[in-house]
């Protein structure tokens, strides 16, 4: 119904900012075809806009279209009727916003390289599908207070363009929106016993939780074992589950041996990578309706308390072993099971997902070099500033040696410049480009379900076959009792027949649905994405020229 | 005839030719020197030492004859070797031609060559190539250089060697130095350092201005090689970072093959502005080079000299010194007073000349390195500045360009 806009570095919220006070709720129907602005799913998946969060003026400027984005469900609501229209009773948008702004100061992400994305929803009450489990926690959750992190400083200031702001004109995004943050991330205890702790913060006009805006604290194996859980119950219905940062033995053991004091800039960066991963996760699992309404990832996300420890999601534990030997059986049926494809449409978008999925890895490949050059690049320019420095001191001719001072000092500028790019080469493009290849991968294994789904109907209807065989046998030597139970039998596997091949086709049309949004998605996502890179690049290049716009007139000066 | 020399030679070997070198501009034309041709072969590179006298010494008014390096260095020795010539700083020699590091990339590309695509394979290859082709510019350019300081110095100009090389048709013949003449060599120069080091701690050096100079020139003179090898690092860095945006374009082509229509259009617009986008950084890495890396290198070889002609000069103080000792004692002793006055005067000759020659060169040199900076580093930021606003310009006429949804 309204829309609800998310300044994330200033101190309060405005209002004003809200340009849209009505919004006529749209009806979520099967029809879900998302608007073409995938909108900010694309940043939302491709964390394209990391200077959003860190000034104040660019994020109020930007917000107005920024915090918009239609939902994008990625699944129709299932079939299945267990959603009820909810009603619904936002208070107008000023008290929404009133209500917030005198709650805590919205935190910044940890790092100037992610914003996540409010995504709105449809309004429940227009006999859509919200889950609605409005009393579903006992317990109140505390509204934690969230500090303003300082800015950093970095080149990024004005990327956020409003070029990457999608507008709501098509007014068919409903106005229901969710925003996560991953901030703070602290050692907790110390040695082996320590983990990694991150303030999971959400802001939300989503009816069916409880408040508007809060944090909770999450370990990294709570997110893990969210993600566990999440498969187990969708995967199967078709859904493509985004999929979460992986586990790093070398990356954590270093975190947990060391101390604070002395964390240097190799776990620093781990830390700080993990917690932009776990942030795209949080917000890639939220854009999809159906994963948010799960109970087990509101659970996740609002309950105040220590998440019951996802032991299973440890690596050397029974039931990590058990996964272990479930993914190994899994892959062996994938390599030998060749399933026979009726479908043609299955069959062409298999072969693109695999083509992707190379292609992805080796651009993603030779992004990694560009970082790594490009790094390069910053730390041997910053060698050559000092050593110019040193020149300019040994230099005794006065102007000559002011102007190497001036080189210097410029080359110094310029290798800052260099660095923030390597990271904006990294963060922007690299990182988001192995997410991409953890989403096919995704996606591939919801197309094994299917074909899983395919083996299961072959073999019931080959047992059926022997049923029915059976029971011809049992009539023919005329064992009446026998052919008693082999009708039984017989019409059992039927049944099972039946229902299997339902499932089947209930996959693959669930399927064909979430691809066509996957592909809407990933398209924006890339373009975003891409065109998030070249601002970048360009914007470096411009203070690049200003550096040397500076520096030759001191050149020009040596007299 | 010599001047059947003046043409190219054709291409019976399988080099590279070099355009023409930009000839230095000279104030004096009464000996103008340049380098109208290069060849490379294999191993060797032969330039086209190409002169235009109107001296009255020479046989012709235009002639040109083919040198290599070698011959070039031998040049270099017999002035250094030359005891008149000790009060001068003598120009650096060009450095060898130096192909490995070039050859070594295009080996690893060959072997590479399985494992990208055909366009890449070629683009980079085209990078190694350009790449082969600057490096032989520079050569050229520096041997030039050198060739001119020479032709352009009041005294050096009319060497007689200087003569020979510059007019003799043949062959110099000069042979690389055997293994026994290079084992001879290592030997003197190993006992000139030591020599210099032991001068520097016991000569005290009657005139301060020398004193300082010596001082100033030995700091700046390893400050200035630091700034070297850590500009080269930098160009090197910067050429990489230009080579990979080659794969980035490569593989983003064929990402847009796979996506199909939706996406096509829009990748194949975004790899091809990394194509362009990566020639302009090769040029700023190789403009940095130029300008930047190679004053610095050519001024470490030239306070290089420098630092000769103080040590030569100090050897002849000490000899001076020496001298003058020398005939205290005969005089004492009262025999071969004569030889040993006459051994002081032309040690104190010898050193007042080169005193005062030094001081032109030093300040000579202070001035030269002033303008070379002043001219380099101006030109240097006005290329970044405009390799930097040709990059902004590409990036923003590719991002108003793509579609809009």
């Amino acid at each position: 119904m309204r829309l609800y806009l998310i300044v994330s570095a200033s101190p309060s919220l405005c209002p004003g900012d809200n340009p849209q006070a009505t919004h006529l709720p749209r009806a979520w129907a099967p029809l879900a075809r998302p608007p073409p602005h995938g909108s900010r799913l694309t940043a939302d998946l491709f964390s394209t806009n990391p200077g959003a969060l860190k000034s104040p003026v660019s994020e109020q400027t930007t917000t107005p279209e920024d915090q918009r984005s239609p939902e994008d469900p990625l699944t129709p609501p299932p079939p299945a009727a267990s959603l009820t229209p909810e009603p619904h009773n936002p208070g107008t948008p000023p008290d929404l916003f009133e209500s917030v702004a005198e709650g805590p100061v919205v935190v910044q992400g940890g790092s100037p390289k992610l914003s996540s994305v409010p995504l709105d929803l449809p309004a429940g009450g227009n006999g859509g599908e919200g889950k609605q489990q409005p009393t579903f926690f006992p317990t109140p959750l505390q509204e934690v207070s969230l500090e303003e992190e300082g800015d950093e400083p970095d080149i990024f200031d004005t990327m956020s363009s409003p070029k990457l702001q999608l507008n709501q004109a098509e007014g068919d995004g409903g106005d229901e929106f969710i925003q996560i943050t991953v901030s703070d991330p602290q050692k907790i205890g110390d040695g082996m016993s320590s983990y990694m702790a991150y303030k999971v913060t959400t802001k939300t006009n989503v009816s069916y939780f409880r408040k508007k805006h809060w944090s909770v604290m999450r370990r990294f194996s709570d997110f893990l074992g969210l993600h566990r859980k999440l498969v187990e119950k969708h995967l199967h219905s078709g859904r493509v589950i985004p999929p979460a940062p992986e586990k790093s033995a070398i990356g954590t053991t270093k975190i947990k041996l060391g101390s604070d004091k002395n964390a240097d800039s190799g776990s620093l960066d781990f830390i700080e990578r993990r917690r932009a991963a776990l942030e795209r996760y949080m917000n890639r699992t939220s854009t999809h309706p159906t994963l948010r309404a799960d109970p087990d990832f509101r659970e996740f996300v609002e309950l105040d308390a220590e998440l019951p420890r996802a032991t299973q999601t440890s690596a050397l534990s029974s039931a990590g072993v058990l996964r272990l030997l479930n993914r190994v059986g899994e892959t062996v049926n994938k390599m030998t099971f060749k399933m026979d494809e009726s479908d043609q449409w299955f069959e062409e978008r298999t072969q693109q997902i695999e083509s992707l999925d190379a292609q992805l890895r080796k651009l993603h490949a030779s992004m990694e070099r560009l970082v790594n050059y490009r790094r390069e690049l910053a730390l041997s320019t910053a060698a050559f500033a000092k050593a110019t420095a040193v020149l300019s001191s040994v230099e005794e001719h006065s102007s000559l040696s002011r102007a190497l001072h001036q080189l210097s000092e410029s080359t110094e500028r310029t290798q800052t410049i260099h660095h923030a790019q390597a990271d904006a080469d990294f963060y922007v493009l690299s990182e988001n480009t192995k997410d991409y290849i953890q989403l096919i991968s995704a996606v591939k294994d919801v197309f094994h379900e299917r074909v899983k789904t395919f083996q299961t109907w072959q073999h019931a209807q080959i047992t059926l076959a022997k049923k029915r065989e059976a029971k011809a046998k049992a009539e023919l030597a005329g064992r009446m009792d026998k052919v008693q139970q082999a009708q039984e039998e017989v019409t059992e596997w039927e049944g099972k027949v039946e229902r299997s091949q339902e499932e089947f086709e209930r996959i693959s049309r669930a399927i064909k649905k979430e691809m066509e949004q996957f592909d809407v998605m990933r398209v924006k996502d890339f373009r975003d994405m891409v065109i998030k890179y070249l601002e970048d690049l360009m914007t470096s290049q411009q203070q690049i020229i200003k550096v040397w716009e500076t520096f030759i007139p001191e050149a020009k000066a040596i007299s | 005839m010599m001047d059947g020399m003046e043409d190219v030679l054709p291409s019976e070997t399988n080099g590279t030719k070099s355009g023409r070198s930009d000839t230095v501009d000279l104030n004096d034309s009464t000996l103008q020197v340049d380098i109208s041709d290069a060849l490379s072969e294999r191993e060797k590179v032969k330039f086209t030492v190409h002169t235009k006298t109107t001296l009255p010494d020479y046989a012709k008014p235009e002639f040109s004859v083919v040198r290599q390096h070698e011959e070039f260095i031998w040049l270099h020795d017999r002035f250094d070797e030359n005891e008149d010539y000790a009060g001068y700083i003598i120009p650096p020699p060009p450095p060898r031609p130096d192909f490995d590091a070039s050859r070594e990339k295009l080996q690893k590309l060959g072997e590479g060559e399985g494992s990208m695509t055909k366009e890449e394979f070629s683009k980079m290859k085209q990078e190694l190539e350009a790449e082969y082709l600057a490096t032989f510019k520079k050569t050229v350019a520096m041997h030039e250089v050198f060739l001119t300081r020479l032709a352009q110095h009041t005294v050096f100009r009319n060497d007689h060697n200087f003569k020979v090389f510059l007019e003799y048709e043949q062959d110099l013949s000069v042979r690389t130095k055997n293994k026994k003449e290079k084992v001879e060599g290592l030997f003197k120069s190993f006992n000139k350092s030591t020599d210099e080091i032991l001068l520097a701690a016991t000569q005290k050096d009657v005139d301060d201005y020398f004193e300082r100079e010596k001082t100033f020139l030995l700091e700046y003179h390893m400050a200035i090689k630091d700034a070297t090898t850590k500009a080269d690092k930098m160009t090197q860095a910067h050429k990489s970072v230009a080579d990979s945006y080659i794969q980035l374009s490569s593989g983003l082509s064929q990402l847009g093959t796979i996506e199909g229509p939706r996406l096509e259009k829009f990748i194949n617009k975004v790899a091809d502005t990394f194509e362009k986008a990566r020639k302009v950084e090769g040029r700023v890495s190789s403009d940095e080079d130029l300008k930047l890396s190679d004053t610095l290198r050519y001024y470490v070889r030239d306070g290089s000299a420098a630092k000769d002609l103080l040590y030569r000069r100090l050897r002849c103080l000490a000899n001076y010194e020496q001298a003058n000792k020398n005939l205290d004692r005969a005089r004492a002793k009262n025999k071969d007073v004569h030889a040993a006055e006459l051994a002081q005067q032309n040690a104190c000759e010898k050193f007042e000349h080169i005193s005062n020659k030094a001081k032109e060169e030093l300040n000579d040199l202070k001035a030269r390195r002033v303008t070379a900076f002043k001219k380099n580093l101006i030109e240097l930021a006005e290329l970044e500045l405009k390799h930097a606003k040709a990059q902004a310009q590409l990036l923003k006429s590719c991002l108003q360009s793509l579609p809009e949804e």
